[in-house]
């Protein structure tokens, strides 16, 4: 179909090229810096007392701060210090900050429901709570957070970056990936060029390999069992397949997560690295991951990602069965999915968040859309009702008192 | 440098493509279409998908008119509109869409009401979001359901000043609005 360019057409087009020009300008000036440096020392693969000695790797990290300034000012960081903290203390496990001072590892949350996790040069690594929600075990957490910190220890960025001077396959992977999927696109416009690198296309296989190899032995030396992280690898490849997901990232897409598992079920079991006692804290992995669990729930509401919400909330009420929120969630499931007979299960999900929080105004709200969608109205206006008595600055207040003039009109008539 | 040129040329081509392809995917055309009275001193730009009016320039101010079938699938959220969805619920889904679009940074929803377009029960949802390049827009979305089409009117300015200034050519714009039958394809 032939499309004319309209003024803001053009004007987003113009405005995308100077993006992506900029970016490029960067990426190639790092490219060109590394090909007039006078370095030529073979071993690049760890990190040493050399960290920042050039151009190049400051340049690569000044441009990761820049990205990472630019990620956390637009709103996308789940903000838990508490569930932070814990995920920093799996890291200090699998990375004592003593082994490379130079280099700290950080993780932060991202909100967002699709599954990835993604590392900077500086250490910086980004888990979604879509990945975090997946998990059953620290030892699956382990294994995904092992696997970005070698990316770092092994200045995976920095290789990739000198590899291309000769050889445009990184780019080329990335663009390639960009090009399949749209929603990509929106991606790397915020997370820069090398956060995009890092997060979407993956690096290349070789470096990829070498991420899941050491990442296994560094896991495996803190005391997790490796073999119990390929059941993340396992589910979420079940769930890709069943669901049809079509997710943007690397360790969402099916190649990847079918990249990882094969590595995981192929590599040797590093039996020498068991040294330490296994690490056993399911209780403390599932306290911290509760609240992340049934927030991103809601994260797959709101994406119409019902099947993936329906897992997530059954696994939250196995984690917390008296959650009343977790119940509402079911319940909002149920209601916004709209399959036939799911409405008893809805209303059975809202009783029971009100049975165990009689104060839970949306659920009260959510019962009367119910009854009145289903002409109920004397039903409907109770718990509207109940609901503006409980929240009476609802910011949905005038669509409840809209419906209650509507079930006093039709009493009336 | 052979290479390093195709691969800025792609990139700009890649770029270039990127802007085009920002609508949801197409499903059979809407039954119903509009018109509306374009105040003077308003460029209007047409194209088959919506109608798009703007005084200076799109990035300062524009107002967007559309119909689309309720079929038509949302770029970011799976949710479908309904015929017999309660305005509300309509109201959610693009509220869904809105939340889940990675471009609208920081973005804070002021207030989602209840609206009647003319005789329509509808929503209204004034929103503020900025750009990836740290520009913030306020954006005024109306929006019902009519049978098989969804209806949407929006007026987004820069800032607050030209925000202020053109939200009374916006409502002249929202009464003027007539449904109409469209045209068969």
């Amino acid at each position: 179909m032939m499309r004319t360019a309209t003024p803001i057409i053009k004007a987003k087009m113009a405005a995308a090229r100077r993006h992506f020009c900029f970016h490029l300008s960067l990426l190639l000036f790092i490219v060109l810096a590394a090909a007039c440096s006078t370095y030529s020392r073979s071993d690049l693969s760890v990190v040493s007392d050399t960290l920042l000695a050039d151009e190049d790797e400051r340049m690569l990290w000044q441009k990761s701060e820049q990205e990472q300034l630019a990620l956390e000012s637009n709103g996308c960081i789940y903000s838990d210090p508490e569930l932070e903290d814990y995920l920093n203390k799996v890291v200090a496990r699998l990375w004592p900050q003593s082994a490379a001072p130079d280099l700290v590892i950080r993780v932060k949350v991202i909100r967002n429901a699709y599954l990835n996790a993604f590392a900077y040069p500086n250490g910086m690594i980004y888990i979604h709570t879509g990945l975090l929600a997946r998990m059953d075990s620290e030892d699956q957490l382990a294994a995904v957070l092992a696997h970005e910190i070698i990316h770092c220890t092994r200045r995976h960025a920095l290789r990739a970056f000198r590899a291309y001077r000769n050889q445009p396959a990184v780019l080329s992977a990335v663009q390639q990936t960009l090009l399949q999927n749209r929603g990509l696109q929106d991606m790397a416009r915020y997370l820069g060029i090398t956060g995009t690198m890092a997060a979407v296309s993956g690096y290349v296989r070789e470096l990829e390999v070498e991420a899941d190899r050491l990442g296994i032995e560094l896991m495996t030396a803190a005391g997790y069992n490796p073999k119990k992280a390929r059941f993340l690898f396992d589910h979420m490849i079940a769930e890709i397949e069943q669901e049809g997901l079509e997710e943007p990232f690397f360790f969402g897409s099916h190649p990847g997560v079918r990249q990882r598992l094969e590595h995981l079920q192929n590599l040797p079991d590093p039996v020498y690295l068991y040294t330490r006692p296994a690490i056993k804290n399911r209780e403390m992995f599932l306290a911290n991951l509760g609240q992340v669990l049934s927030d991103n729930v809601a994260l797959d509401i709101r994406l119409g990602r019902f099947l993936s919400a329906r897992r997530g909330v059954e696994k939250l009420l196995q984690i917390k069965p008296v959650d009343s929120r977790a119940y509402f969630l079911r319940g909002e499931i149920f209601r916004q999915e709209g399959q036939a007979g799911d409405i008893p299960n809805a209303l059975e999900s809202y009783d029971r968040a009100i049975t165990l929080d009689p104060n839970y105004a949306a659920a009260h709200k959510a019962i009367g859309l119910i009854h009145y969608k289903q002409g109920h109205h004397a039903l409907a206006k109770k718990f509207f009702e109940s609901c503006l008595q409980l929240s009476p600055d609802a910011p949905d207040k005038d669509y409840i008192q809209g419906y209650l003039k509507q079930c006093s009109l039709s009493e009336e008539g | 440098m052979k290479t390093v040129f195709r691969i800025i040329l792609l990139f700009v081509v890649l770029a270039g493509c990127l802007a085009c392809a920002h609508t949801g995917g197409f499903s059979k055309p809407a039954s119903y279409s509009f018109t509306i009275d374009i105040p003077e001193g308003w460029r209007k730009i047409d194209n088959n998908r919506y109608l798009f009016v703007t005084k200076e320039s799109p990035f300062l101010q524009f107002i967007m008119v559309q119909n689309r079938p309720i079929s038509q699938s949302f770029r970011n959220t799976k949710k479908k509109m309904q015929n017999g969805m309660l305005p509300e619920e309509a109201a959610q889904i693009i509220i869904d869409e809105l939340a889940s679009d990675q471009n609208l940074v920081n973005l804070r929803i002021l207030s989602n009401t209840p609206a009647t377009i003319k005789e329509y029960d509808g929503f209204k949802i004034l929103y503020t979001y900025s750009d990836t390049e740290g520009r913030t827009y306020k954006t005024l979305y109306y929006g019902f359901i009519k049978e098989d089409t969804f209806f949407n009117l929006r007026f987004r300015a820069v800032d607050q000043i030209y925000f202020q200034r053109d939200v009374a050519t916006f409502r002249s714009i929202l009464n003027s609005f007539q449904i109409i039958k469209a045209k068969a394809a």
